[in-house]
C-alpha cells in the first residue's frame, strides 16, 4: 500500500528525516509515533504531496507520489492536526464544495455525503453551520471530508489533540469502524495507550529517525523479549531460583523480595511443571505472569536508547 | 463543463455575510457623494451659459466611471492578497492542495471570485451612472465599454494581489505588498519617458539619440512613451479621452514637423485605437504572468522534481529491464549452447557414419 523507501527531508542543514523505510500494507491501522520534533508531521506531509522531499521514493500502490500527483491525490484523504473552518458554510455545503474538488457529480456528492455523515453520526447537523459544531464534531467531520472521494488511504495527523475524553472514544470508534471497512490508515498521536488499543502496526520514530516499526507484538516482542517471566512469592526465593536454574532453558535475570524474573524457552506445561516443583518444596508462589510493556514503556525504552546513541554521538563529535 | 468550486463556496459565502451589504452601501454612497459634487460643479460653471445644461450631464460618465475605477483599484488588490494567505492563516490551504484541484485552477478560482465582486459593485452603481445616458444622452455602447474596462483593471488588480498573497504566509503583510506592488508599477512605467524628456530636454544631442540628416532630426526618445502602456493611469486617461473626444492622447506623439521626425515602433502603435488594443493586450499578459508565477509559487511539488522523479521512475524500469535480461540471457544461451550441441551432435554423427561407411 504506502512504501517509503529511503526518505529524507532537509530543511537547510538540518536533517528533520533520515534515511527512513517503512512499508503499510492493505488494511494496517499504522500508528506514527513520536516526540514533537521527531519528523512525524513532515513525514506525512511528503506522503499527501504538500512537500518535496530532499532524496528517496514514496509510492502509493505502486503509484510515485512526486510523479504522479493527480493520481495519489485521488488515492489519499488527509485530516491535518488543526481543523480550519469557513464562516458562514453549512455542513452539507461543506461536503459539497470538497466533493466538487475532486470533481464529483451533485448526485454523486450528496448519495456519498448522506452515508458518511451518518457513519460520522453527523447526519442530523447537515444543516448546521460548520463554525457552530463542537471541535469533536469538527474533527469527525473532517474525517468524512477526507473521504468523500473514496480513498484507499486515509492519514491522519494527531486527530485528537485538543479533544475531551467523550470526543476521543467516538474518534476511535469511528477509525476501528473504518478498518473494519478495510481502509488503510495512518494516524500520528502523542496519546499512546489510544493508538495501542486501536492500532495493528506502529512506527517510532525520533529526531528524524524511525527506531521501530512493525506490528505491535512483533515491536514489543525485540524491545521486551517475548520469553520473560515474573513470578511473585511469599519467601523461598533461594528454593525457588535453585529450582528455576535446575529447568532446562530457564535462566533466573532478576531476584527481588517478592518477585523473580527469568527468561526461558519453555512451553505451557513445562511452565506449569516448574511451578508445581516450587509449591512442592514449599515455596508459596502467589501468582507468575509473563511481562507485557505498555506502548508507554517501548516508546520510552526505544527513544531512551536512541537519546543515549545521540548523546554519545554528540559526546564522541565534540572530542574530535 | 463544472463550475469552479472556489468561486461557488466564496460567492456563496460572501453573499450570506452583512460585509457585502456594507460594502455596496460604502460604494453607493460615494458615487451619490461624488454625483452631487460633479452636479454642482456642472451647475456653477453653466451658470452664465445660455446653452442647455442637461448635455453638459455627458461628464458624470468620465467623473462616475474614474471613480469607480479608484474604488475597485483599492477593492481588488485586498480582496486577492488575503485570498490565499487567508487560507493558510485558516489553515484550509493544506486541505485545498490535497484535493483533485490544480494550483492554478485554486487562483483562478480566487482571483474569479474577486472580479465578480467588483462587477457586482459595478452593476449596483447602473442607477446613477445611466443618469450621464439618459439625461446626458451618452451612447449606451460606453456603459459596455466601462465594463469592459473595470473588467481588465479587476483583473490586472487582482493578479497582483494574488501574486502578493502567495509570496506572504500573513494577510496583512500581502495587502501592504499587494499596494507597494501596485504603486510600483504606476512609478516604474511613468519614470522611464519622464527620465528621458528631462535628460533630452537639457542635453538634447548627449542622451536624445537623435542625429542630423540634412535639415531633419530623427529622435527615438519617444519611444520611451511604450512604457506608459502598462500604466494604468495612462491607460483610462486614453480610454476617456477617447471616448469624451474621439481621438488619441497619443495621436501627437509621434513627433513630425519639419525639423524633428519621430523613429521607431511607436510610429506604429500610437494612432487610432492602437494604443488602446496593444496597451490592453499587454494588460493580459501580465495578469496571466502574474496568475502563473502565483500558481507555482504555491505548488508544493515543483515541475523540475516532477520531471526529476519521472527520469528516475523510467531508470529504475529501465534498470529492472536490463536485470531481468540478464538473468534469462544464462539460460538463452544454455538453450543455444544445447540446440548447437544438437546441431553439431547429429553433425558429428553423421560424420561418423560417413567415415564407417
Amino acid at each position: 500500500m504506502l512504501r517509503i523507501e529511503h526518505l529524507y527531508k532537509n530543511y537547510g542543514k538540518f536533517r528533520a528525516v533520515n534515511n527512513l523505510t517503512l512499508h503499510i500494507p492493505q488494511g494496517d491501522l499504522f500508528g506514527f509515533v513520536g516526540p514533537n520534533g521527531a519528523g512525524k508531521t513532515t513525514t506525512i506531509r511528503m506522503a499527501c504531496g504538500l512537500m518535496l522531499p530532499t532524496a528517496g521514493n514514496i509510492t502509493i500502490n505502486g503509484v510515485d507520489a512526486v510523479a504522479h500527483q493527480k493520481e495519489i491525490k485521488k488515492q489519499i484523504g488527509y485530516v491535518p492536526d488543526f481543523f480550519g473552518v469557513y464562516d458562514n458554510l453549512k455542513v452539507k455545503e461543506y461536503m459539497d464544495f470538497y466533493g466538487s474538488m475532486y470533481r464529483m457529480g451533485t448526485k454523486e456528492i450528496r448519495k456519498i455525503s448522506d452515508d458518511l455523515l451518518e457513519l460520522v453520526n453527523l447526519s442530523d447537523k447537515k444543516e448546521v453551520f460548520v463554525d457552530t459544531l463542537s471541535r469533536g464534531m469538527k474533527q469527525r467531520l473532517c474525517v468524512a471530508r477526507a473521504l468523500i472521494h473514496n480513498p484507499a488511504l486515509l492519514v491522519l495527523d494527531e486527530p485528537n489533540s485538543g479533544l475531551d475524553p467523550r470526543a476521543r472514544v467516538e474518534m476511535k470508534e469511528l477509525l476501528l469502524n473504518l478498518k473494519s471497512m478495510g481502509k488503510t490508515i495512518v494516524i500520528s498521536s502523542h496519546i499512546l495507550s489510544e493508538l495501542s488499543e486501536m492500532c495493528n502496526s506502529i512506527g517510532i520514530m525520533d529526531h528524524g529517525n524511525l527506531v521501530a516499526a512493525g506490528l505491535i507484538e512483533d515491536v514489543m516482542d525485540s524491545v521486551f523479549g517475548s520469553n520473560q517471566l515474573i513470578i511473585t512469592l511469599e519467601g523461598g526465593q533461594e528454593t525457588a531460583v535453585r529450582i528455576a536454574n535446575e529447568h532446562v532453558g530457564a535462566k533466573v535475570t532478576s531476584v527481588g523480595e517478592q518477585e523473580i524474573k527469568l527468561t526461558h524457552s519453555m512451553t505451557k506445561p513445562e511452565i506449569a511443571k516448574m511451578i508445581g516443583e516450587m509449591i512442592a518444596h514449599d515455596v508459596v508462589v502467589t501468582g507468575f505472569h509473563k511481562q507485557e510493556g505498555s506502548l508507554e514503556t517501548l516508546f520510552m525504552r526505544v527513544t531512551e536508547n536512541e537519546e543515549q546513541k545521540g548523546g554519545q554521538g554528540n559526546a564522541a563529535e565534540s572530542n574530535h | 463543463m463544472q463550475l469552479n468550486p472556489i468561486i461557488k463556496r466564496d460567492v456563496r459565502v460572501q453573499s450570506r455575510s452583512m460585509k457585502i451589504c456594507w460594502g455596496v452601501f460604502a460604494y453607493e454612497l460615494i458615487l451619490a457623494l461624488v454625483f452631487f459634487l460633479a452636479m454642482i460643479i456642472i451647475k456653477e460653471e453653466n451658470q452664465y451659459s445660455t446653452g442647455n445644461i442637461y448635455s453638459a450631464l455627458i461628464w458624470l460618465y468620465p467623473v462616475l466611471a474614474v471613480t469607480q475605477l479608484v474604488i475597485l483599484a483599492l477593492i481588488v488588490p485586498v480582496r486577492t492578497a488575503s485570498a490565499i494567505s487567508g487560507e493558510k492563516e485558516r489553515q484550509t490551504f493544506d486541505i485545498m492542495m490535497t484535493t483533485s484541484m490544480t494550483p492554478f485552477s485554486i487562483i483562478m478560482g480566487k482571483v474569479m471570485t474577486a472580479i465578480i465582486q467588483s462587477m457586482f459593485f459595478v452593476v449596483a452603481s447602473m442607477p446613477i451612472m445611466a443618469l450621464s445616458f439618459v439625461v446626458g444622452g451618452m451612447s449606451w455602447s460606453y456603459l459596455f465599454w466601462f465594463f469592459a474596462v473595470a473588467l481588465l483593471m479587476s483583473f490586472f488588480a487582482a493578479s497582483i494581489g494574488i501574486l502578493c498573497s502567495s509570496l506572504c504566509k500573513r494577510s496583512v503583510s500581502a495587502v501592504i505588498m499587494a499596494y507597494g506592488f501596485y504603486l510600483i508599477f504606476f512609478v516604474a512605467t511613468a519614470l522611464p519617458i519622464m527620465l528621458a524628456e528631462y535628460v533630452s530636454y537639457s542635453s538634447s544631442y548627449y542622451f536624445d539619440m537623435s542625429y542630423a540628416s540634412g535639415s531633419v532630426l530623427y529622435s527615438y526618445t519617444e519611444n520611451f512613451y511604450l512604457f506608459l502602456l502598462l500604466n494604468p493611469v495612462m491607460y483610462l486617461v486614453e480610454f476617456f479621452v477617447r471616448i469624451m473626444s474621439g481621438e488619441s492622447l497619443m495621436n501627437g506623439i509621434p513627433h513630425t514637423t519639419s525639423i524633428t521626425q519621430t523613429r521607431g515602433p511607436i510610429n506604429l502603435i500610437a494612432s487610432g485605437n492602437r494604443w488602446l488594443i496593444v496597451s490592453t493586450v499587454l494588460f493580459l499578459a501580465v495578469s496571466f504572468l502574474f496568475l502563473w508565477l502565483a500558481a507555482r509559487r504555491i505548488n508544493p511539488i515543483k515541475r523540475k522534481a516532477k520531471r526529476q522523479a519521472m527520469q528516475r521512475i523510467a531508470q529504475t524500469a529501465e534498470f529492472a529491464v536490463q536485470q531481468t535480461a540478464r538473468q534469462q540471457s544464462p539460460q538463452r544461451s544454455s538453450q543455444e549452447i544445447q540446440s548447437e550441441k544438437a546441431e553439431t551432435g547429429v553433425e558429428e554423427k553423421t560424420g561418423q557414419q560417413e567415415q564407417a561407411k
